[in-house]
């Protein structure tokens, strides 16, 4: 496809639109990039206030924690084979092993082997492998930069970091998978419906979309503390605790959810023809079965893009977390604000950094695998205002 | 649809919805015109503390709420109709300032100070976000298709990554001698204190909530412009328009719906701004609306809350946002209408 | 590096099992406690759980948890850690139950100082004390010839040399974070001359010459410290300290551990400890007294509490002091005093001695008036008249709200 001449554009304007977008990608990616950076070394380097030393970590050296120019090329190398697996073959991979209709479980699946594998690489080979290759390559394996993953093995071996992810793992998929079924039944029935009701319960949710949730939160403790005995009278002895419990706080969470998920998905609803299940009607379907059989085989972009939203919400939820559940079942966010809110000392804020960078890792992998989903899904119709 | 299959399709939802967002709100609604009192008497109380060595003991008049027989602490409940209104608000101070002309006095009051820093906060950053994102979408879909998706993935980093700890991350390269301000610092040859004044700590502010957002409308915008008419497109510029008057009069309008929701999204997210606050430790300077009700929820030490206060601010902050939408709302009206 | 957290691991999983030798005898009834999450508690928690059945929660939010918490009938914890300023709404309410008995059968080794009466009965267990006292860098001060000041005047007189003499960024730190830290700043300074809070009928009292004497002491001395003091809680003070940025501050006892942390710290055993400075003479340290300690909840049957008051006894022995003896300054006997801990004992023994924190409902309400008003008067907005007459008028609301006043 040649480019019309009109629509080719002058040195000055590439050259502005490409030094724009080098700049807001610096921005974009730079504090993340540092906290990434602090988290490798000791409390005195990481708040050095000279920013070489923070990067070289002279203090982490002199420990003995450091990286030679070799141990830095192979990993340079390693991260960016798997950029590119991931962008590049990942998708193939799922879309040949995975089951026709079961398409997104493989998505999280390949997403979820993908991960683990490279973390099995990247921190369980690699170290091994190039400790022996350094010691053989004289001054290119000297090391140059001090780091060292004290901080990481301190947070996920010593302080159970595991278990928060676990929890954070039981609550987000709870949430995802709760708040879309529900959420796709009422997007369906919202878009297919023209009643005055239909937009009432929409402009609600709007309203209910724009509450603060420290309002709603601070109302849901006493209840949940005492719903042993509020519940009593009408489950008799086996009423539970609900404070401390995930699936309540699922339930809370897929509820403060529902107003985004309701409107984006009635959005995306609204951009499949309604003849289609009309066409399915007049052959006999009621509604559900034209909704199990004519509409759901085309819905994956929408609900794929509107999951990721909602996959974004209860990952990072700090308030309602923090406060209903008890420290056996915290997520990954509260836990980590633990570590500063408490009496800390540096160790523990540079640890926090380390737990920090681990949460964020997941966050990478799933945008990374599922980029083109977002955009296709927000193309095809999410949004339409 | 008949009306008992819709009720079928939304009411999971909308049960949900009534449940944990309904109820507690119409609790909230109440409570604002409450007053819940513990029945307190005073008596004297010997209490001894430990020191180092020896324990000291003091013997004094303290306040403490009456238990009934079940052990429950006994309360009064009385309506007070717009007393705690009248107690956040305070209308009579704001009175007195604007009788004596000192309008800034008003901003002394802990409402009006967290309205005008929510106010100014939404609505400097809506253009910046709406701005920043349409230009990102443009540039993006300007640049080279091989590293567009790198591009991609790193614009949405900041709207993906936890915002607590993305304010943490921003906070940290500016506090104390943070390696930006040490570099501001050596840039302009003086002395930089980013959090000892208000203007700096709004700046940092506004500045990580655009970054925050910027991406999300980006990544809608970007999705937008894949779907834009290239048959318009071209007969512009058969018309001889100028690139200028395409992105004005072609891709803005056929965006317009896109920036409308962003726009609703963002004024609804940013007026109830309050991660900002805690990860800026901003009180001492500005304060929010959502903060300030979250401070009169807070229990101290003894354990006093003011929840008829925090019930009235809730509720004032949900005027103002109804208030805010409400031309957005008869934008729904009309396309609904229209449909 | 496997192999190291192998070999971490395996020393991990030696640690417990040398530990569960530790306790007495085996807890059989499941157990759970909620305290706040500083070093010394994570070292009773532990010392607890190797009796096994006890899960601990450390957690931020115990301050709005615990409350209701123990409120609930069964109580959802049953140790509770607790200072003199968050018991009281335990007390207040009733949900803690007298230990005089579970002392008497199992508080052998407790000293008569540990046991927190009221009204003669005992409601917790005190385990360490806590104050803000003065820290110091002997060797800045030795090398410009300087004494240790006692008074806050003299602490002004010693940070101006230091400014001159250009040896550290800045000469003072303080914890003087808008909120909580600021408000328990100004009540030190206040106590320091003389202050009280409120008058007998609940009214507010701190519109007084006391008043306006604290706030202009803490406004001289903030000339001295980093512009940024507002933002300024304990940790970063103490990492001020640690970077070797300031030369003084009036900071909490428990940070002092951390001044020799080798990881951390630039300045080890440069770092000393003094009484806190006097504000006037003849007064008291300008600085308060606390404890930490531990209640037992009352809507739980009386087995538990039992097994629970056991358990908290196992967290609270001496075996446990001698692993953690520098994280606190602990009451419990086999505790060895270090060089840091001089200061905190040098003001807990001052004649007169500070007050302990008032663990009243009114001292919550003014507590927090001051943290939300006092800002106002460091950033200048406001004077000390107003700012105090501001204290008082948003106590004054607080209170009526609370059924406190009429």
């Amino acid at each position: 496809m040649s480019t019309p001449r009109a629509l080719r554009q002058s040195f000055a304007l590439r050259a502005g639109s490409a030094g724009f977008l080098a700049l807001w990608c610096l921005i974009a990616a730079f504090p993340i990039f540092w906290i990434a950076v602090m988290s490798f070394k000791t409390p005195v380097d990481a708040f050095a206030a000279n920013p070489l030393d923070v990067i070289l970590g002279p203090e982490t050296r002199a420990r003995g924690h450091g990286l030679s120019l070799l141990d830095i090329l192979v990993g340079v190398a390693v991260l960016w084979l798997t950029a590119r697996l991931a962008l590049r073959n990942l998708g193939g991979w799922v879309q040949r092993f995975s089951p026709p209709g079961l398409i997104a479980l493989g998505w999280v699946l390949g997403a979820v082997v993908f991960g683990l594998g490279f973390v099995a690489v990247f921190l369980g080979l690699l170290p091994t492998v190039l400790g022996a290759l350094n010691a053989l390559a004289g001054p290119l394996g000297v090391p140059v930069i001090g780091l060292s993953t004290e901080h990481y093995v301190a947070v996920w071996a010593e302080n159970a970091f595991y278990s928060n992810f676990l929890n954070s793992l039981l609550v987000t998929t709870g949430v995802v998978t709760v708040s879309l079924t529900v959420g796709t039944l009422a997007g369906y029935g919202l878009a297919r419906s023209g009643s005055a009701l239909a937009f009432w319960i929409l402009i609600i949710a709007l309203v209910f979309r724009a509450l603060p949730h420290s309002v709603l939160v601070a109302g849901y403790l006493p209840v949940f503390i005492n719903s042993a005995e509020i519940l009593r009278p009408i489950l008799g002895e086996n009423a539970p605790t609900l404070y401390g419990q995930p699936l309540a706080v699922i339930a809370v969470l897929v509820s403060i959810n529902q107003p985004f998920t309701i409107w984006m998905l009635r959005s995306f609803f609204q951009s499949i023809p309604a003849e289609l299940d009309e066409a399915a009607r007049v052959d006999g379907c009621t509604h559900f079965q034209a909704f199990r059989w004519v509409i759901m085989p085309v819905m994956w972009p929408g609900v794929i893009t509107t999951g990721l939203f909602s996959f974004l919400l209860a990952y990072n939820d700090f308030l309602v977390t923090s406060l209903l559940l008890d420290a056996q079942n915290q997520t990954m966010v509260p836990a980590i604000a633990g570590y500063f809110n408490r009496e800390t000392t540096t160790t523990d804020q540079v640890e926090a950094v380390a737990a920090a960078v681990s949460i964020t890792a997941p966050l990478f992998l799933l945008v990374m695998v599922f980029q083109r989903q977002i955009v296709s899904g927000l193309t095809a119709g999410a949004v339409k205002g | 649809m008949k009306f008992r299959t819709f009720a079928a399709f939304v009411g999971p939802s909308v049960f949900l919805m009534l449940l944990f967002i309904a109820a507690p709100l119409t609790s909230v609604f109440l409570q604002s015109f409450q007053l819940t009192q513990p029945v307190l008497e005073r008596v004297e109380v010997e209490t001894c503390t430990p020191g180092f060595v020896t324990q000291t003991c003091v013997t004094e008049i303290k306040t403490r709420p009456l238990l009934d027989e079940a052990g429950n602490i006994r309360t009064t409940t009385e309506w007070v109709g717009g007393l705690s209104y009248a107690r956040v608000l305070q209308l009579g101070k704001v009175g007195e300032a604007i009788a004596a002309g000192a309008w800034g006095d008003i901003l002394s009051i802990d409402f009006w100070k967290a309205l005008r820093f929510t106010l100014t906060f939404t609505l400097i950053t809506l253009p910046l976000v709406i701005g920043l994102g349409l230009a990102i979408a443009l540039a993006v879909n300007n640049a080279a298709k091989a590293i567009r998706g790198q591009i991609i993935f790193v614009s949405l980093l900041p709207f993906i990554i936890t915002p607590v700890i993305g304010a943490l991350s921003i906070r940290w390269l500016f506090i104390g001698d943070g390696i930006m301000t040490a570099g501001l610092e050596w840039w302009l040859a003086r002395d930089i204190s980013m959090f000892a004044q208000g203007w700096t700590i709004e700046l940092l502010m506004l500045f990580y909530r655009v970054w925050h957002v910027a991406p999300f409308a980006f990544v809608i915008f970007y999705a937008g412009l894949q779907t834009v008419n290239q048959d318009t497109l071209e007969s512009a510029i058969i018309d001889g328009a100028s690139r200028w008057e395409r992105l004005r009069y072609v891709i803005v309008p056929h965006l317009m719906p896109l920036i409308v929701f962003v726009a609703l999204i963002h004024l609804m997210d940013s007026y109830r701004v309050f991660e900002e606050i805690v990860g800026f430790s901003s009180q001492a300077h500005v304060i929010s609306l959502q903060w300030l009700t979250y401070d009169f929820l807070q229990p101290d030490d003894a354990g006093n809350r003011a929840i008829g206060r925090a019930s009235a601010s809730a509720m004032l902050t949900m005027v103002g946002i109804v208030i805010l939408l409400i031309p957005l709302l008869r934008r729904t009206w009309r396309d609904h209408r229209g449909a | 590096m496997k192999l190291k957290i192998m070999a971490a691991a395996g020393l991990l999983s030696l640690m417990t099992t040398g530990a569960y030798a530790g306790c007495t005898y085996e807890n059989p009834v499941p157990l759970k406690s909620l305290s706040a999450g500083f070093e010394a508690w994570k070292s009773v928690t532990d010392a607890m759980a190797e009796c096994g059945n006890v899960e601990a929660e450390l957690d931020q939010e115990f301050r709005t948890k615990q409350p209701a918490a123990f409120a609930a009938n069964p109580s959802l914890y049953h140790i509770g850690g607790v200072s003199n300023g968050t018991v009281t709404p335990l007390l207040n309410e009733g949900t803690i139950r007298p230990l005089d008995d579970l002392v008497a059968q199992y508080g052998g080794n407790l000293s008569p100082n540990q046991l927190i009466r009221i009204n003669g009965q005992v409601m917790a267990v005190a385990m360490m004390v806590n104050t803000q006292h003065l820290m110091y860098r002997k060797d800045i001060l030795d090398d410009l010839g300087l004494a240790v000041p006692t008074t806050w005047n003299e602490v002004l007189e010693v940070a101006a040399a230091i400014e001159a003499a250009d040896v550290v960024e800045y000469p003072l730190g303080a914890t003087m974070k808008s909120g909580w830290n600021l408000a328990q700043d100004f009540n030190n300074m206040f106590l320091g001359y003389g202050g009280s809070f409120v008058n007998d009928d609940s009214t507010p009292a701190v519109n007084s010459e006391a008043g306006v004497k604290a706030l202009e002491m803490m406004k001289a001395t903030t000339a001295f410290m980093d512009p940024e003091y507002l933002v300024s809680d304990s940790t970063y003070v103490q990492q001020q300290f640690q970077q070797g940025k300031i030369a003084m501050a009036n900071l909490w006892a428990s940070r002092a551990g951390a001044m020799d942390d080798p990881a951390e710290s630039q300045v080890v055993d440069k770092v000393y400890a003094a009484a806190a400075p006097l504000a006037m003479e003849g007064g008291a340290p300008a600085t308060t007294l606390w404890w930490d300690g531990i209640v037992i909840a009352k809507n739980i049957p009386d087995a538990e509490a039992e097994s629970a008051f056991r358990v908290a006894m196992e967290g609270l022995d001496t075996e446990m002091v001698e692993g953690a003896n520098d994280e606190a300054i602990w009451l419990i006997s086999g505790y060895a005093p270090s060089r840091m801990a001089e200061g905190a004992i040098a003001t807990a023994t001052a004649e007169p001695a500070p007050i302990s924190y008032p663990s009243t409902s009114q001292m919550g309400l003014m507590h927090t008036a001051l943290g939300n008003e006092l800002p106002a008067f460091f950033t200048g907005e406001r004077g000390a008249r107003d700012t105090l007459a501001a204290v008082e008028a948003a106590y004054t609301t607080a209170a009526k709200e609370a059924g406190i006043l009429e």
